[in-house]
């Protein structure tokens, strides 16, 4: 079974985020970049499907700016066997990316498709759930259990409140949560190979689908900044405070 | 002078609230994170002035009273404990900023403040103070000077002695000094007394302000673990390494370190090749081009035959996490009652160093068990013995005693220090002669006597009088 991973290039986790002087946008200028965190558990667990024999070959795709390639090489070295980066130095929206994604899709036909269930960027948590209204495909979100008998995926899926068992039918989409795996490191000698690895290059336009954002950003503002505590004598005092001043009881 | 007329005395000279007497107080604030000796200080003082300091050597010369700095308390040489009724001075309210000069580069903080706030005006800044190490959340400016600390960037950017430009001193005697004033870079004026006040913990004056050099932040930092099949082939690995790429750390540990860590704190092993020795190594890349000389250096490494196996950090988290498996080991083995030793020699002569250890412990001791890990870069290991199950505390203490005694024969022979980074303290003072000469120490009380005439400032601490 051929496995499709999406993967994005995103702000480092770590990195603390700072809005430019004018508030159009986050500053990322020089800026530390890497895989997606939920891209990254994606990826992992396609490579244990193919390490168990489930998954015959892992083909990453990634829609972004030309460095994405660094990200897709990272998937490469992980186990992925070959990429499509779709380059775009635009913010595309999840429908747009959707629809690319689609298009992939309909030419790769893959088995399964994995996806990070966000990326931690926007935060949308929208393009599978779109890929798979768009593709046909029977979908699984917040994954934290992925098994494949046959033509049947077996999924648990964290939910508010507790886990959920899902049957799904196989070609499906499914994203990823935190806790679904632990991403291995990439080795040295597999970082060699992958760059050794096909990587195909292709446009939005190439697949002849409209990117054109509906959604403009009117201004990007940080959020608020905390407060110092104060520290307070007595209960009574608290209470006092807690009622009337932060007016939570 | 009866101990409620000092405690009245103390009282009167910096303010009521700010001695303590209370059990807690004198446990805390009486001992670092050595926990052997018992604390028995007689009072805990907190200045919030340079002038608060002064008036408290004073008082301590006129009553024949000894005095015991006390920072972070988390030293592992017990240089900042207090066992004979010493009054400690905290600097806990001294922290604040002083100011920030950006041309100069420099910040002049109190010596109270902690080492990791200093990191994080340094980043607001724009900049980067490199000294860095495990316990830099507690630790304040002021011990890490006194006890010039080291930690895991020193092979790019050396130990805390390197960037402290200026300092502000209360000697024994009770007099100010303004060292350097106040952060000159190129003063050729006669003896530069600022360095005698660094690493002397607090046995020469309380350091109650530093002018602090800060440095450019280093971007993007790339972390490789590399399985080495020997410990001279770890020291050939950091010298293909250095040939080519600034490295800003080079750490190795056991792989017995390795497996208890990943054991432990539930980390992922760097790859599933075994390898006796690990290495971390750290390196800045400002360009593309680093990356791939060490990928070059890498293939170079296992073409030699050195190297089995490799992994590379692919994010900020991912490096974080393989800097986990070398700074969390000390945490990890801490349950097996480690028998601890900071020493360092040569970087060229690691290799047959370890050897000669490893060999002498297993020979009279062949079920302990060795972790070595620790800043190889700069010739510095952190040699851990674990105390055997079926062995009791006490038993283990006392041989690993007699072990101390051949490892410091061996180091003295390879001329290196029974003390790298961790400083002498009480701990250390008996191995003293295995690193200096008695001439040196004669020199050394002879400064000692020049600065505290009445041994008010942490006495016994490095060496006896």
């Amino acid at each position: 079974m051929k496995v499709l991973v999406a993967v994005k290039r995103v702000v480092d986790y770590n990195v603390k985020v700072r809005v430019k002087a004018d508030q159009s946008d986050v500053d990322l200028t020089n800026v530390k970049m890497a895989m997606n965190p939920f891209c990254e558990i994606a990826v992992e667990e396609a490579v244990r499907l193919k390490e168990k024999g489930v998954a015959t070959e892992i083909v990453v795709v990634s829609i972004g700016p030309k460095k994405s390639e660094e990200q897709m090489r990272t998937a490469m070295a992980l186990g992925a066997d070959r990429g499509i980066l779709i380059e775009t130095d635009e913010a595309l929206d999840s429908l747009a990316v959707a629809k690319l994604l689609n298009k992939v899709v309909a030419d790769e036909q893959p088995g399964l498709v994995l996806l990070g269930k966000q990326s931690i960027d926007t935060d949308n948590n929208q393009t599978g759930q779109m890929l798979s209204a768009l593709a046909g495909m029977s979908l699984g979100t917040y994954a934290s259990e992925v098994a494949i008998e046959g033509e049947q995926l077996n999924l648990v899926r964290e939910i508010d409140g507790g886990l959920q068992k899902l049957q799904l039918k196989l070609p499906a989409v499914v994203t990823v949560d935190l806790r679904l795996n632990e991403p291995r490191y990439a080795r040295l000698p597999d970082i060699m190979k992958a760059k050794k690895k096909p990587l195909e290059v292709k446009t939005p336009a190439d697949y002849g689908v409209d990117t054109a954002s509906k959604v403009t950003t009117l201004k990007v503002e940080p959020p608020a900044e905390r407060q110092a505590g104060i520290k307070v004598a007595s209960v009574e005092e608290l209470v006092d405070k807690l009622k009337n001043e932060a007016k939570v009881i | 002078m009866t101990q409620q007329e000092m405690l009245q005395a103390l009282q009167d000279l910096i303010g009521a609230d700010k001695v303590r007497t209370d059990t807690d107080a004198l446990i805390t604030f009486g001992r670092d994170w050595t926990k052997i000796h018992e604390p028995k200080p007689s009072a805990i003082v907190f200045p919030r002035s340079t002038q608060e300091v002064q008036a408290l050597v004073k008082f301590a010369n006129q009553h024949q009273l000894a005095l015991v700095p006390s920072g972070g308390r988390t030293g592992l040489s017990a240089g900042a404990v207090a066992t004979q009724g010493e009054i400690v001075v905290a600097f806990d309210y001294m922290n604040k900023l002083l100011e920030f000069n950006p041309v100069d580069r420099s910040v002049t903080v109190e010596a109270g403040m902690i080492t990791e706030q200093l990191q994080q005006i340094a980043e607001e800044k724009g900049l980067f103070y490199p000294v860095d190490f495990a316990s830099a959340g507690s630790s304040q400016i002021g011990g890490n000077i006194s006890t010039n600390a080291g930690g895991i960037k020193v092979i790019r950017y050396g130990m805390t002695r390197d960037w402290v430009t200026g300092l502000r001193v209360v000697t024994g005697q009770g007099d100010i000094l303004e060292l350097n004033n106040r952060g000159l870079l190129k003063n050729n004026t006669g003896y530069d007394l600022r360095h005698l006040f660094i690493g002397a913990e607090g046995t020469l004056g309380l350091i109650t302000e530093a002018t602090i050099q800060l440095a450019r932040a280093p971007k993007d930092l790339q972390v490789l673990v590399l399985g080495v099949v020997g410990m001279a082939e770890v020291m050939q690995v950091l010298h293909t390494f250095q040939t080519s790429l600034d490295l800003t750390a080079f750490e190795f540990f056991s792989h017995n370190a390795l497996e208890k860590v990943v054991e432990h704190q539930g980390l992922n092993a760097p790859f599933d090749t075994q390898a006796p020795y690990y290495a971390l190594i750290e390196f800045e890349t400002t360009q593309e081009e680093q990356l791939e000389e060490a990928m070059r250096l890498f293939e170079a490494c296992v073409e030699q035959g050195w190297v089995v196996d490799g992994a590379m950090s692919q994010s900020e988290q991912q490096a974080q996490n393989l800097w986990r498996l070398r700074e969390d080991i000390s945490e990890t083995i801490s349950q097996y009652t480690p028998y601890k030793n900071d020493i360092s020699v040569r970087v060229s002569k690691v290799p047959q160093f370890l050897a000669e250890v490893d060999q002498v412990v297993s020979e009279h001791y062949p079920d302990f068990e060795i972790v070595w890990f620790g800043h190889i870069g700069d010739g510095n290991l952190h040699l851990n013995i674990l105390k055997p199950e079926n062995l009791a505390k006490e038993e283990f203490f006392s041989r690993c005693h007699q072990v101390s005694q051949w490892v410091f024969a061996i180091v003295s022979r390879y001329q290196g220090s029974v003390s790298a980074e961790h400083g002498v303290g009480l701990i250390k003072k008996d191995y003293l002669h295995h690193t200096r000469t008695p001439e040196e120490i004669a020199y050394m009380k002879a400064i000692k006597r020049a600065f505290d005439p009445h041994n008010v400032l942490n006495p016994g601490k490095i060496f006896d009088l």
